[in-house]
């Protein structure tokens, strides 16, 4: 990781459904950059787990996000994915939605946390 | 006179409504409500009551938002039922009461063609009770000016558009503004149009409408606070027909504060009380921790709390008059407050936050 | 552990340099050891944060999407119109740099400029609750934005945690015995050479003196054969000696330049 590497990432990004999407951007995270391309993906039970998989690559290839923030129960859905991925940059976090309460014991961070502290 | 011959056309359908509001909730039924551990139990305990098991053939888990869905779409079959059985004058009435939902669904498209999106997905997130046949129309405009244009010819929203609005500022101004000056045309000419059916609906309807427009002046007042929309912008979006019209309107123009807001609102009786900040907070302090301070903020809340209350008690009221059209308006307004009260149950359930789930707005 | 040892020759040299290795290696192993031991307070310290900061999460969370349900109590969804009004970010991270004994850890720091995006949203309606929800959802993305500076800085630990690891394992369980192999070696290697140098010693000195006593034994002889003889032996002069070194240094040698 070079110290470059993160000193121009300062935006968010999110994967969820919508209320969380829609609370996210009334945070103000939302960033619609040129050719309409935006830093958040509405995720409802007709997309495709192809089309998530897309945004997650795409999100997790940009040089301008710092952490990407995904609904725990869409992350269940490309879990595969988001378990390969390592990198530190951008930060990927699985968070809570409404209809999914956030269940510790599918976070794969916290599972690590628990091994370490269980030692 | 209209007493005399209101039974010969709309005799039935009243009856009809009188009959539907002996199916709105009652407080006994609320309490089971919320007695639910979970939205199954919600389920279950709903189809005891008079919407029968219209969730049966949902999947679980069920969502607060199919719930409101259903919910939503009886009230739109009982409306069209009454709607199709309806002759002049009540059916134009009727209309009225859809143009209120139509403003927000041809400003969502509107919304979705500023920023060129395709419109078609929007249809389904339009309120059914505000689709209007020539809908799918609205979708073929791929620019503003074009959109303009069909709305004018193809809504019955026109007037409003065309005295308001004109196509260029549908791109220039915020989508809120031209919302809540369309809102404002339609208010008034809703309240000319009941003066129209006699003076028992006028009476009636007017001081439920007087009370809407006043609580979207003082809405309007309080929400632009700190916002660039300038002071004769905000006068503009005011509705003429409030009972804070004229006088108390100029002063809210004029308002920089909540406190100013206050003391307009005390010049009329029942809008004092809504300010009564002295009052018992309802509202749980749970946030309290989280926003630190924010008096004026939660006066603001509750205020939101009250206006749904005196909403509820003006539309009660119209239900003591007989022979008139406003009934059907307020079974309507009531139904909507219901399926608000609800979901909101609901949502509490699913969310497990029980210490609001008593924030509810019961009816009878 | 007998095996493995550096491919030198036995000499004095290549021990002094090897015993100078390994002294090298030890420091080296107990510098990573305390820069481990650094890393990891750090780490656990992290951890508990991270756990902690995990669980908030969930209640932070539950908070905002319960005041995005007052909104749509008081306003109905306002999804779409959000959504198609987002256009520049308000609220954005900067990335600080924190030393945690020689590993740089990224921290993100809020960023926020007030926006006017979503001001009007709800103006007729509800605008106050949308303005509440914004301030919950804005105080949860801090608290998320901090868990994701805990991770970052919990993803990056651990990874040099472990690489420090491995690296005082390595220098523990292999450089170390390794070169204290060679040490022995060496020195095994060198008494060997001593003592066959000793009993070479030995073994000329046992030549040597059975060498003299022959000559004694023959000068003996001859001695007595010299009385015999009268004396001869003033006429033998010997050489003087000295002058050659002398000689050495004042004679210019065209060979040497200075």
């Amino acid at each position: 990781m070079s110290t470059q590497s993160f000193k121009d990432r300062n935006l968010l990004a999110v994967i969820g459904d919508e209320d969380t999407i829609t609370g996210m951007l009334l945070a103000g995270i939302g960033q619609i950059g040129d050719h309409g391309k935006k830093n958040f993906l509405v995720v409802d039970t007709k997309t495709q787990v192809s089309t998530i998989e897309a945004s997650f690559e795409e999100f997790t290839e940009r040089n301008d996000i710092a952490i990407l923030l995904i609904n725990q129960h869409i992350a269940e859905k490309i879990r595969p994915t988001v378990d390969k991925y390592s990198q530190a940059f951008p930060a990927l976090l699985e968070i809570p939605s409404k209809d999914h309460p956030y269940d510790p014991a599918k976070d794969s961070i916290l599972k690590r946390v628990q091994k370490l502290f269980g030692e | 006179m209209e007493a005399l011959f209101f039974n010969v056309s709309s005799g039935f359908l009243e009856g009809i409504v009188r009959g539907y509001k002996a199916g709105i909730l009652t407080q006994n039924q609320y309490s089971n409500l919320t007695q639910c551990e979970t939205l199954d139990d919600f389920r279950m305990q709903l189809s005891a009551t008079d919407y029968g098991n219209f969730l049966a053939n949902e999947p679980s888990p069920l969502s607060t938002s199919t719930i409101s869905d259903k919910a939503t779409q009886i009230l739109v079959d009982q409306f069209n039922f009454i709607r199709s059985n309806a002759v002049e004058p009540l059916s134009t009435f009727l209309d009225y009461i859809t143009y209120a939902y139509m403003i927000d669904n041809v400003i969502l498209l509107i919304t979705g063609t500023l920023h060129e999106r395709d419109t078609h997905e929007l249809l389904e997130r339009c309120h059914p009770l505000g689709s209007f046949d020539t809908m799918p129309a609205l979708c073929v405009a791929t620019n503003v000016e074009e959109l303009y244009r069909t709305v004018l010819v193809e809504t019955p929203l026109a007037p409003y558009f065309r005295d308001c609005v004109t196509a260029s500022d549908l791109d220039d101004l915020n989508i809120e503004i031209i919302r809540n000056t369309v809102y404002k045309a339609y208010l008034e000419d809703f309240d000319r149009y009941c003066s129209t059916l006699g003076s028992t609906t006028y009476d009636v309807m007017h001081r439920i409408l007087a009370f809407e427009a006043d609580r979207r002046t003082i809405n309007i007042t309080i929400n632009s606070f700190g916002t660039d929309l300038n002071k004769e912008a905000r006068a503009k979006l005011y509705p003429t027909i409030g009972r804070l019209f004229p006088e108390g309107n100029n002063n809210l123009a004029r308002a920089d504060d909540i406190e100013q807001v206050r003391l307009v609102c005390d010049n009329i009786g029942e809008y004092k009380s809504f300010f009564d900040t002295s009052a018992p907070s309802r509202n749980g302090n749970g946030h309290d921790d989280l926003l630190g301070d924010d008096g004026d903020l939660s006066v603001a809340a509750q205020l939101e709390d009250h206006f749904f209350r005196m909403e509820v008690h003006l539309n009660k009221l119209s239900f003591l008059q007989q022979f008139q059209y406003a009934v059907f308006y307020s079974y309507f307004k009531l139904k909507e407050q219901e399926i608000r009260s609800l979901t909101w149950i609901a949502e509490c359930i699913a969310q497990d936050a029980r210490d609001r789930i008593q924030d509810f707005i019961p009816i009878f | 552990m007998s095996g493995a040892r550096e491919n030198i020759f036995p000499t004095r040299m290549a021990l002094t340099n090897t015993k100078l290795r390994l002294k090298g290696a030890q420091t080296g192993h107990s510098l990573l050891a305390k820069k481990r031991d650094a890393l990891t307070t750090r780490f656990r310290a992290i951890l508990r944060k991270v756990d902690e900061a995990k669980r908030k999460m969930g209640r932070v969370m539950q908070l905002a999407s319960f005041s995005l349900a007052e909104v749509t109590y008081a306003t109905g969804d306002i999804s779409y119109l959000v959504q198609e009004q987002a256009k520049t970010a308000t609220f954005r991270v900067k990335a600080r740099q924190e030393n945690v004994s020689g590993v740089v850890l990224p921290t993100f720091e809020v960023d926020r400029v007030a926006g006017t995006d979503f001001n009007l949203t709800g103006l007729g309606r509800g605008g106050q609750q949308v303005l509440k929800s914004k301030e919950v959802y804005a105080k949860a993305v801090e608290t998320l934005v901090e868990l994701a500076s805990l991770q970052t800085a919990f993803m990056i630990l651990d990874e040099v945690i472990r690489a420090t690891n491995r690296r005082v394992n390595a220098i523990e369980h292999v450089v170390i015995p390794r070169l204290e192999n060679t040490i022995k070696y060496i020195m095994s290697e060198l008494d060997e050479m001593d003592r066959e140098e000793f009993f070479r010693l030995k073994k000329v000195q046992g030549k040597k003196k059975r060498d003299a006593q022959a000559e004694d034994a023959r000068r003996a002889a001859i001695a007595a054969e010299a009385d015999d003889e009268e004396d001869s032996a003033p006429a033998f002069e010997p050489p003087e000696p000295t002058d050659t070194n002398s000689d050495l240094l004042s004679s210019k040698d065209a060979d040497v330049i200075f």
